[in-house]
């Protein structure tokens, strides 16, 4: 990434949109948009003083909204441009509120509330569709109670729960456990406040909240109009503590998540959604037991699937070693249901192909490995490319030239093409490059060539 | 006749194409949504399967 950011042949326009293309191979004319970021981008230089005084807390889109950052912030810490932006849909300033508390934090003087979208043409001879794909959506499957279950993450969450930049700093937490210990602590600063309401009484009194309580419940001091003000802010009070106190204890128990499920083709190989085989899941769940078990020794994974696919260098080994050295057992069979069970431990309800008896285990987080789906903005893109797209919406390519889209001049690569790891869409990336730069190189001998 | 290029997406595979092109001499437009570049793959912690770290 960094390389991008310094290569002098790079030009890199980030927090921008395609708007319209033009013209043919070897002659396109493109209008790109570059969003208002409204900071500058030749002023900023990450330091991040900004966000630090920012008053706007926001769900963080990086961390998959597990973790909180700024209405002004940068995509994440490492993030080339290390520009920061600001998001126009929660700042203060541009809410119409009164605020501006980055402009005056920011030394280089990079904040520009004023900023407009601006639009810039490209001449180019070629365009390389790298454009991605989205993790599905697993609240589509309703038996899997996505969103009903705190417990049950999707395999993109639990790598930023997995990250030691992720918003558990690394720490398997359950997500029930970060919610109530973020209750523990919003109840904490109410307690705070009402906790200085009455101290002021018992100063005025000279008499604990607690023994004057016991006697107006007995009927005393019904006429005094300032007790009666303490009583009912003491009551207050206590209904707040009762039950952080609760809480608090049972904060106490709770531990990283040791006993975890993944389970496999959420989605893929699922003919009610996309029929096709995503690749990559079945080696993201081993890799993910595995990192998990380096975590804490003492965890233990179960892989539900139908089979695992570990088809590249390297992978069968890795299911192996997983196997043998990470406490990972491998069940074959579909999960037919996730169900809620005791202390926000999710059951799973599944088939025991090898035992044919249907089975259910408690379990402390369960991983889905969500399919590879088109990417949501791939049919505008498509659209003003002019190239056409598969049947699941992927951009359409034929097996002999597999970065070749149905227009002369278009190049695709990675997850826009079809699912596909790592590995895979370097290859391909590196691919689509190499046909890129035959026109870059030859273009006119390829157009007298074509005319010939 | 123009020589460059038009990368558009700065995932991993976005990234790929645009090194390999400016490391040949190319002039490379890289267009990215977000506001840093990086895509699905920053978001990962390792990559299988040997455990490298994904960023």
């Amino acid at each position: 990434m960094l390389d991008v950011g310094r290569h002098p042949n790079i030009d890199l326009l980030a927090y921008s949109e395609i708007e319209k293309v033009e013209g043919e191979e070897g002659n396109f004319k493109v209008t790109v948009r570059r969003k208002a970021r409204y900071v500058e981008e030749d002023k900023c230089t990450g330091c991040g003083a900004c966000k630090e005084k920012c008053p706007t807390v926001v769900p963080d889109a990086f961390n998959e909204g597990m973790g909180e950052r700024k209405a002004i912030y940068s995509w994440f810490a490492q993030g080339i441009p290390s520009t920061h932006t600001i998001d126009p849909n929660y700042c203060r300033q541009l809410q119409g509120k009164k605020c501006g508390v980055c402009a005056k934090t920011c030394q280089a003087g990079a904040v520009n509330f004023e900023q407009k979208d601006r639009v810039v043409e490209l001449t180019v001879g070629a365009i390389i569709v790298a454009a991605g794909y989205d993790v599905f959506d697993p609240s589509r499957i309703p038996e899997y109670r996505y969103d009903k279950l705190a417990n049950v993450v999707t395999a993109i969450e639990f790598e930023r729960l997995l990250s030691a930049s992720g918003p558990t700093g690394g720490h398997l937490d359950r997500p029930s456990d970060r919610a109530i210990e973020a209750e523990i602590e919003a109840l904490e600063k109410k307690a705070g406040k009402s906790q200085k309401v009455i101290a002021k009484f018992e100063e005025q009194f000279g008499q604990a909240s607690a023994d004057f309580y016991s006697s107006f419940q007995k009927g005393e001091y019904k006429d005094d109009e300032e007790r009666n003000k303490w009583a009912e802010k003491y009551k207050e009070h206590l209904e707040i503590v009762e039950p952080l106190e609760a809480m608090k204890k049972k904060a106490e128990g709770f531990t990283a998540a040791k006993r975890l499920a993944f389970i496999q083709c959420v989605g893929s190989r699922d003919f009610r959604f996309y029929p096709f085989c995503s690749g990559y899941c079945c080696m993201h769940s081993i890799k993910e037991a595995i990192i998990a078990h380096e975590h804490g020794p003492e965890t233990t994974s179960t892989i539900f699937g139908m089979d695992i696919r570990a088809i590249g260098k390297g992978f069968e080994e890795y299911k192996i070693r997983g196997g043998n050295h990470s406490n990972i057992t491998y069940v074959r069979g579909r999960v037919a249901e996730i169900q809620a069970g005791p202390d926000n431990n999710p059951v799973v309800i599944y088939e025991d192909t090898k035992e044919r008896m249907v089975k259910s285990e408690e379990f402390d987080m369960v991983i889905l490995a969500t399919a590879c789906a088109p990417t949501k903005g791939i049919y505008e893109l498509a659209d003003k490319l002019g190239i056409e797209l598969d049947a699941y919406d992927f951009v359409k390519t034929s097996p002999l030239s597999p970065v070749d889209t149905s227009r002369p001049g278009i190049f695709v690569c990675g997850c826009a093409g079809a699912p596909m790891d790592v590995p895979e869409s370097v290859a391909q990336a590196s691919s689509a490059a190499e046909r890129a730069a035959e026109i870059a190189f030859y273009g006119d001998a390829r157009k007298e060539k074509a005319v010939a | 006749m123009s020589k460059d290029i038009l990368v558009i997406g700065g995932g991993i595979a976005g990234i790929q194409s645009s090194l390999d092109l400016a490391d040949m001499g190319v002039k490379v437009h890289l267009v990215e949504k977000l506001p840093s570049i990086g895509g699905k793959m920053a978001q990962l912690d390792k990559t299988f399967p040997t455990n490298d770290c994904a960023i």
